[in-house]
């Protein structure tokens, strides 16, 4: 269309003319998504934590670091002799150490060098599962018995800790971005409607010489989406910014590999403009459906 | 040009504005429509922009049935009419050119277009050297004569003048008449309401005159004059 850049230019306009509607929506709509981004990126890193744990539904025997490897072969032995026992598998200091590293994740690896071999500091260990989860207390008690047995942990009480705490912060995570969104939806509509009823003479003189509604439209949309774009793009950003702040505050990069946004970080921008973009079309889009079915004179309201 | 059978308009909410009117506008006619406040004056044009529906009846503008038409073809009916209001509709924040090529910008002329088109039609209601002017800086006639030149800008066929001479003084109202005489020498049909009767019997034209929402007189000048 020939008067595109016309048309773009008075959207941008309206930007501009309705600035402190304009950023009071573009702070809704930024806020709305930093909320969307923080809640996934917790999910995201919950998985993360989970996966680098021990499955679902496991428990680690550790043995005394005085007992040889071959003696801890043999604890095995009377560890599966244990009828609660599914399964026990032997995993050694060396197959610790591979698994600590990659729990650190290659930037922190570093810190294990020279821990390695001889001086390997981790004991030998096994991962059992038992048959039956509710006699696990009398079941552990008999392990324990065992001699040269140092230590049980049950990882899967903090996995399932974990689920439960990503559980609840996917819910009420969706309940509030849904409510901001619709709220955000709902001030850029009415930041636009303000834009447009400060242009209703515009409006009526454009009816009254053959603009269709698409044409009347498009400035109003435009607005939008240009709304949609400043808040996905400075959003982003501030995600990315205050999730390292968060995890270096908590120290959490010390316990496992945490997901590392900035290799994300451009389709992160542009996801969440996108997003932001129909978002602030589709306000645009709410609030002028109706005004156009008004004709002429009652555009003005004379 | 525009031909009316049997057209009433009842408004929600209930007023009868118009009942059964039939009148026919040749091509290249100039027509005054007279009547007193509430007559239907007002009601008559907004059937022909579409601006209204009719309760019944047949009417047609420039080919097009107006009782059958689509919603997204009226635009396109529109951009063969031209309006200008009693009270002028400029946009107060464009200049002169801005206002009168805002009306091209609509309809998707191009700006080679328009930079040719806008200076002539400011210069045939002799405003060129106003250009820059914004509304507020111009005299009542001024500003009639801007709206003048923005619904010509896109030449249509038929002018629809809703009392143009409404807010501005006697003197200047002649001239306005004056244009549109002008311009409907040059082919284009002209319909404007009014109640001014100095003006109506200075220019000899034709007089529908409305009473109540009927068509009480159709008469052309001369008759009207010596009456
Ligand atoms: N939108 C509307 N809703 C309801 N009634 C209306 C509406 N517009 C006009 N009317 C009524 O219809 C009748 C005709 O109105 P119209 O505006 O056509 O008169 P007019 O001849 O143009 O008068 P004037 O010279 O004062 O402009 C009047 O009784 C008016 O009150
Ligand atoms: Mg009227």
């Amino acid at each position: 269309m020939r008067s595109l850049g016309y048309l773009i230019k008075e959207g941008l306009r309206n930007v501009w003319v309705n600035r402190t509607m304009t950023i009071a929506s573009i702070a809704v709509l930024m806020s709305c998504l930093l909320l969307t981004g923080a809640a996934g990126l917790f999910s995201l890193n919950v998985n993360r934590a989970m996966g680098t744990l021990e499955g679902n539904n496991s428990i680690r025997v550790y043995v005394r670091q005085d007992v040889s490897s071959l003696d801890a072969l043999r604890i095995g032995d009377e560890i599966r002799k244990l009828d609660n026992v599914e399964s026990c598998e032997f995993v050694s200091k060396d197959e610790g150490m591979d698994e600590m590293r990659e729990l650190l994740g290659e930037e922190n690896a570093s810190l294990l060098d020279g821990l390695e071999g001889d001086d390997n500091w981790l004991p030998d260990s096994f991962r059992i599962s038992m048959k039956d989860l509710s006699q696990y207390d009398e079941t552990a008690r008999e392990i324990q018995a065992i001699d040269g047995v140092d230590s049980i942990y049950d990882y899967s009480d903090l996995a399932n800790q974990l689920t439960r705490i990503d559980n609840i912060v996917t819910r009420v995570g969706l309940v509030i971005v849904i409510a901001l969104s619709v709220v955000s939806l709902f001030i850029i509509a009415n930041t636009i409607r303000v834009a447009m009823l400060s242009r209703r003479l515009e409006i009526s003189i454009m009816k009254s010489v053959g603009a269709t509604n698409g044409f009347i439209r498009v400035p109003f949309i435009v607005e939008g989406i240009v709304l949609g774009l400043v808040a996905g793009l400075v959003s982003s950003l501030l995600l990315d910014f205050i999730y390292y702040r968060v995890i270096d505050a908590l120290g959490i990069d010390m316990l496992f590999r945490v997901i590392n946004i900035h290799h994300y970080l451009l389709p992160m921008v542009l996801a969440f403009m996108l997003v932001g973009a129909l978002f602030g079309a589709l306000g645009g889009a709410i609030s002028i459906g109706r005004f156009l079915k008004r004709e002429g004179g009652a555009v003005v309201g004379w | 040009m525009i031909s009316m059978r049997h057209v009433s308009k009842t408004y929600p909410n209930g007023t009868h504005a118009l009942y059964d009117v039939s009148f026919q506008v040749q091509k290249g006619e100039f027509v005054f429509v007279v009547g007193s406040s509430g007559a239907g004056k007002s009601t008559l044009l907004k059937l022909i922009t579409c601006e209204e529906k009719p309760d019944g009846g047949e009417l047609s503008v420039n080919g097009e049935d107006l009782v059958a038409i689509k919603r997204r073809e009226v635009p396109y009916l529109r951009r063969t009419l031209g309006m200008v209001f009693q009270d002028f509709r400029l946009i107060p924040t464009m200049n002169v050119f801005e206002n009168v090529a805002f009306a091209m910008r609509i309809v998707g002329a191009s700006r080679r277009e328009i930079r040719k088109r806008v200076p002539y039609m400011l210069g045939l209601v002799d405003l060129l050297d106003k250009q820059k002017s914004y509304p507020a800086e111009l005299s009542g006639g001024e500003q009639q004569r801007v709206g003048l030149a923005r619904a010509l800008v896109n030449n249509p066929d038929l002018i629809l003048a809703d009392e143009p001479t409404g807010n501005i003084d006697p003197a200047l109202s002649f001239e306005i008449v004056d244009l549109l005489s002008e311009i409907n020498l040059r082919g284009t049909t002209v319909v404007m309401v009014t109640h001014e009767h100095n003006l109506v019997k200075h220019f000899h034209k034709r007089i529908v005159e409305i009473h109540e929402g009927r068509i009480v007189a159709d008469t052309n000048g001369l008759e009207a004059n010596e009456a």
